[in-house]
């Protein structure tokens, strides 16, 4: 049965009717059509399809739209601002940090989640807050460099940060 | 929760003190198991001793404020402070005899005075004798709110509001020693001050007083039901018998009134319990006594001492006395076959009186019968009472006092016991001068008011909600459509002041008889005399189901067991049945009916009633999934075949459209259906016998309210011997016990409210509680002992819970109100839609239900802090997995951990809790966790909680199990390993259709 819903996505607001078990995923691929999160397991196993809800990781595979109502959905297409990159995207482009890309969604949406609570994560942080993320193409290596470039990216930018 | 704001909202900002305004602190009082007020003593449990460490730790700056056996918890914001007073151990010591002038043996028996008088008067005979109560307390009315003090050496500020401001400044004057002038009360409505006696609010502001002096910042408290408590332990505080003999003539002779206490008012709990009782004394001078009647050798009596209250209300002994009066004249007069009015007219010997009372009689028409024709629903029943008052005028301005002479028109819903006032003529011989429209606004706010104390609600054990606004589902307010008529028969007094009228405001006198007044109408309307207010809903549905009850007592050749007497009560209270049937046959089919008109039952019974089917979760069961509410075909898998459940809608072909009332009761409480056949027991009619029987007439009511959807039934598929159903009846006689619910009397209003919810309507045992080999729940030591249900495990809910963290009622109460408790986890199975629907019930009703399994668990108020280090170190133990376990780790790593483990930043779709903490992981039996790990967790119907994805299509039956092993090795180390997990995940998959996928059906997302 459809329900009126209406959602924050990338600080727009949008009035839907679906019914409210729908995986927040599918409504944003299909009804919103912001491919930035993939379809990876739908299992909450890969992360391919995070997105951040109030600032926190969330796998939107497992998560009911109406589960997401009254919280801000930001999406991979949300991160830059007025025309400027997110710090982790800029970092992921310059160390090429892909073999095909489809596991990148959730690793930058994750170092981000990440960055929001720990501005200045150690690099046994960084392994953790990726741990559950999983790259097919064994990328590993890069998306790490790529995460540590992240940090000191956005530690520049924001020199006011406290200090370890 | 936005009431809860302190009380500036409510206040006149410009008038209120800063420390009012915005109160420091907020208090809770806690109160002892036991305490009670017996006629002659106040009796309590004594403190023994405080463990501060339960609350330390807590959040909130919590403090504890201990003054003799008062006990308050204060802290930063009301929330803080509830939960602490919940977590806060205190240890009580029943009153010995020894060394203990004071105490009696509880449990205390009230009106021990009345008793004495009982001894006293049976040696006279008189022919008409009745005793007169008065409660020491009225509610506070409908709506919670704050009462709020500032105390220093200097002065007491304080805000709330009080219906009796004198004994109030009485009772803090005792408390803190200072004079009158010291006491600033704000917040009290001068409409509002109404003689009819003190209401709890005055309890609640002794509270924080109490609080605020010891700490020395304003306090708030939270006025809400919890005072209720006072106002039962408080009990009785006036008795008045009435004895007369009747002439040949049909006069009076021999008229007696004894009253047992000076005057009646107890001073606040708080007082009695922090040790600064009032002092005793002996009251000097006559007791007045009023009465415009002229008796035969009348004898008028009363006791001198003055227990308990320290200080003499004359305003209330006068209404206390009009009451007594008033109504013992009108139970001699029906006693005796005589017009009440005509009874009293014979013994007035006052022309002004005669006239006054003529005049109103004609404008109210008297004589005439009330017209049925105005009556709005067939659920209510109409009367009309009078009452007579000749008081002396405060004012001094007219010697011979205030004549008032009143008839009031009541309506009584008899399914909800709500009494409405629908027209009031007044007649008083006083003043010039009377406005009509403020006499009519006095009497709404003092004698209903808005506080409504002398008709407002009266928790019972089958009371929705607890009176309270802030509550989603209060029922309708009754009084909204009270219209008073006043008519106004008015003498020039020859004596009154030409310019001033009598009524600024109105004096209390005036309303003397405005109590017994309703108790007179109540009584032609029901023919249940009450002789103590208030008439609370409540009250009068007891009362009305009592009156049944004994109507069937006194029918000669009718068997008194319980079911005959439930019939009868049906049979009179229904009106949907038409017939009077005084019982309907064991078996055979009760004719069908036409659908009931829509409009048959009022809003309120069917808002009722959508309550009642809430708790009971009819939809859960009645309703395929996908399908249309309560349509019925939803398919139960049970030891002796697959059973259907039925359509509930009134469609007259497949529903239940045909049945009346009397099918439906006695399909409810006696499992069988309108056409004679017998149900199941899964229908769990051996639970729903314990309903109420307004709750059963709301839920019919409801339901027939509802759309008509027509489908079909599908045909049992049941195997042999279940399979014939007159077999059924057997079982019954041997398994089924239709009494209803009793409230234990040793109990607590919120245990029984509880026990009422989890034994009737909940129907908890129906999954928690084994059955035997023929279906039939097990008892005593089996109760609540847990069970299997439909491929879940039902668990324990007594001492044999299994939990690694043991249960609280706090956390009862988080996981029966939010789905999900910190220290246990979260609803899942059949369990989500039981919360599901608990979410649509009163916050009192939740805890009330909380409170009975805590109880049945003995499980403690709150989580120490040894629980919690405890569920600290089991999460950190958890934190590694046990070695050798490869397969399973690596199925969990991928699978769950994502979810279930700390990955250092916060996520929006963890699994917050620990599987450590998990029930399922720690039971005997591995069902819950394979069900789980197959069909996954959805309760997003419950708010705030997520979904965990079924895994039944991608792991093979072998990684199930690995798995399922593997979880209980890592989080319930302490637990032995399951040994049977292997057949468990072939027959779950079995039970729920879901093979285990094939090769081909895992790649298929590659
Ligand atoms: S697609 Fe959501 S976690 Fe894999
Ligand atoms: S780059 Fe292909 S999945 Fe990670």
């Amino acid at each position: 049965m459809t329900e009126a819903i209406s959602l924050t996505v990338n600080g727009r607001s949008y009035e839907l009717a679906i019914p409210p078990d729908t995986p927040l995923l599918t409504v944003l691929r299909n009804d919103l059509e912001l491919n930035g999160p993939k379809y990876g397991c739908g299992l909450g196993e890969c992360g391919a399809c995070s997105v951040l809800i109030d600032g926190m990781a969330a796998r939107a595979c497992v998560l009911p739209v109406s589960v997401a109502v009254g919280h801000e959905i930001l999406t991979l297409e949300g991160l830059a601002s007025e025309g400027r990159l997110d710090p982790v995207q800029s970092a992921f482009i310059e160390a090429q940090a892909a073999q095909c890309g489809y596991c990148l969604n959730g690793m930058i949406i994750s170092v981000r989640a990440l960055l929001n609570h720990t501005p200045r994560p150690s690099s046994a942080q960084l392994r953790a807050a990726l741990e559950y993320n999983l790259c097919r193409c064994g990328t590993h290596v890069e998306i790490l460099e790529a995460a540590s470039r992240a940090v000191a990216i956005s530690t520049a930018e924001s020199p006011e940060a406290p200090h370890e | 929760m936005s009431d809860r704001q302190p009380p500036t909202s409510r206040a006149e900002p410009t008038e209120l003190p800063a420390p009012l305004a915005s109160p420091k602190r907020f208090g809770v009082a806690v109160r002892p198991p036991h305490y009670a007020w017996n006629g002659e003593h106040f009796v309590s449990d004594r403190l023994v001793a405080v463990d501060r460490t339960s609350v330390a730790g807590l959040p909130g700056q919590v403090e504890i404020v201990i003054e003799g056996d008062f006990v308050g918890v204060v802290a930063d914001s009301l929330a803080a402070a509830q939960d602490a007073a919940r977590h806060l151990r205190l240890e009580w010591r029943a009153p010995s005899g020894a060394g203990q002038g004071d105490a009696t043996p509880l449990p205390v028996a009230t009106g021990a005075a009345s008793r004495e008088l009982a001894a006293e008067y049976a040696k006279t005979a008189s022919s008409h004798r009745h005793d007169y109560g008065w409660p020491s307390r009225l509610r506070w009315g409908d709506t919670p709110g704050w009462v709020v003090a500032d105390c220093s050496d200097q002065r007491l500020m304080l805000w709330g509001e009080t219906i009796t401001p004198e004994a109030l400044i009485h009772d803090l004057m005792t408390l803190t020693g200072l004079p009158a002038e010291r006491i600033e009360l704000y917040g009290t409505t001068p409409t509002r001050v109404s003689g009819l006696g003190r209401h709890c609010g005055d309890d609640a502001a002794v509270d924080a007083a109490l609080m605020s002096r010891q700490l020395g910042c304003s306090v708030a408290v939270w006025l809400d039901a919890a005072y209720t408590r006072d106002v039962h332990a408080l009990g009785q505080a006036q008795c008045i018998t009435l004895s007369a003999d009747l002439a040949e003539s049909g006069d009076i002779a021999d008229y007696r009134y004894h009253q047992a206490h000076a005057s009646g008012d107890i001073a606040a709990v708080g007082l009695w319990l922090c040790g600064r009782p009032p002092a005793r004394r002996t009251v000097a001078g006559r007791t007045p006594f009023f009465s415009p009647y002229d008796f035969n050798n009348a004898q008028l009596t009363t006791r001198r001492d003055d227990h308990g209250t320290g200080r003499r209300n004359e305003h209330l002994a006068e209404i206390q006395q009009a009451f007594a009066r008033e109504s013992f004249l009108d139970e001699v007069a029906h006693e005796s076959g005589q017009d009440p009015l005509m009874l009293r007219l014979r013994h007035l010997d006052d022309a002004r009186g005669v006239e006054l009372i003529s005049s109103v009689s004609q404008r109210a028409r008297w004589g005439e019968a009330l017209s049925s024709a105005t009556t709005t629903s067939p659920d209510r029943l109409r009367g009309r009472g009078f009452a007579y008052s000749q008081l002396p005028d405060r004012h001094q301005r007219i010697p011979e006092g205030v004549r008032s002479a009143w008839i009031a028109d009541v309506e009584v819903n008899r399914i909800t016991g709500d009494v409405t006032l629908t027209r009031l003529v007044v007649g008083q011989d006083a003043g010039p001068e009377v406005d009509t429209d403020r006499l009519q606004q006095t009497l709404q706010a003092r004698v209903l008011g808005s506080a409504r104390p002398l008709l407002g609600r009266d928790p019972a054990f089958d009371e929705w909600g607890d009176g309270s606004k802030d509550d989603k589902n209060v029922d309708p307010t009754p009084g909204g459509a009270l219209a008073i008529h006043t008519a106004m028969a008015t003498k020039e007094s020859a004596d009154a002041e030409a310019t001033t009228s009598l009524l600024q405001p109105l004096d209390d006198v005036n309303l003397a008889p405005g109590v017994a007044v309703i108790a007179n109408a109540l009584f032609d309307a029901t023919g249940v005399r009450f002789r103590q207010p208030p008439f609370t809903a409540g009250r009068v549905r007891q009362a009305l189901h009592d009156q049944a009850d004994s109507l069937q007592e006194e029918t000669p050749g009718r068997p008194t067991n319980r079911p005959g007497r439930r019939w009868l009560k049906a049979a009179a209270l229904t009106a949907v049945a038409g017939t009077a049937v005084m019982a309907w046959p064991w078996k055979g089919a009760i004719t069908p009916i036409n659908r009931p008109a829509a409009n048959l039952y009022s809003a309120e019974t069917i808002e009722r009633g959508r309550l009642v089917a809430a708790a009971g979760d009819c939809a859960a069961c009645h309703t395929v999934e996908g399908g249309q509410e309560n349509a019925g075909g939803r398919a139960f898998e049970t030891p002796f075949g697959t059973l259907y459940s039925t359509n509930l809608t009134p469609d007259e072909g497949t529903g239940i459209g045909q049945w009346s009332y009397a099918a439906f009761e006695r399909a409810m409480r006696h499992g069988i259906s309108r056409d004679g056949k017998h149900l199941y027991p899964a229908f769990p009619y051996t639970a729903f016998a314990k309903i109420s029987d307004t709750d059963m007439q709301a839920l019919y009511a409801y339901l027939m309210a509802q759309p008509a959807v027509s489908a079909e039934t599908p045909a049992n598929a049941l195997s042999f011997p279940f399979n014939i159903r007159p077999l059924m009846a057997g079982w019954n006689a041997l398994y089924h016990d239709p009494s209803p619910f009793e409230p234990d009397p040793g109990q607590s209003e919120l245990y029984n409210r509880g026990a009422y919810l989890a034994e009737g309507l909940g129907h908890c045992s129906a999954c928690h509680t084994p059955r035997n080999a023929m279906g039939a729940e097990r008892s005593g030591q089996y109760a609540f002992s847990g069970a299997m249900v439909d491929g879940w495990e039902a668990p324990p809910l007594n001492r044999l819970s299994r939990s690694p963290i043991p249960w609280s009622e706090a956390s009862l109460y988080d996981y029966l109100r939010h789905g999900a408790s910190s220290l246990h986890g979260a609803a899942s199975g059949p369990m989500a839609p039981v919360v599901a629907g608990l979410g649509e019930l009163p916050e009192y009703d939740v805890r009330a239900l909380a409170h009975y399994v805590a109880v049945q668990m003995d499980a403690p108020a709150g989580d120490s802090e040894t629980v919690q280090a405890d569920a600290a170190v089991r999460i950190a133990t958890a934190q590694s997995g046990p070695a050798g376990m490869e397969e399973g780790e690596r199925l969990f790593e991928g699978a769950c951990a994502s979810c279930h483990m700390e990955s250092g930043a916060p996520s929006f779709t963890s699994a917050q809790i620990s599987l450590a903490l998990n029930t399922n992981l720690h039971s005997q039996h591995p069902d819950n966790v394979i069900q789980s790990i197959l069909g996954g967790v959805h309760a997003d119907h419950v708010p705030g909680l997520g979904n965990m994805p079924g895994f039944a299509d991608s792991f093979s039956d072998s990684q199930v199990v690995n798995l399922t092993a593997y979880l209980r090795a890592r989080f319930a180390p302490d637990q032995a390993p399951w040994r049977n997990i292997e057949s468990r995940v072939t027959t779950i998959r079995q039970h729920n259709n879901s093979p285990s996928p094939t090769p081909n059906a895992t790649t298929r997302r590659g």
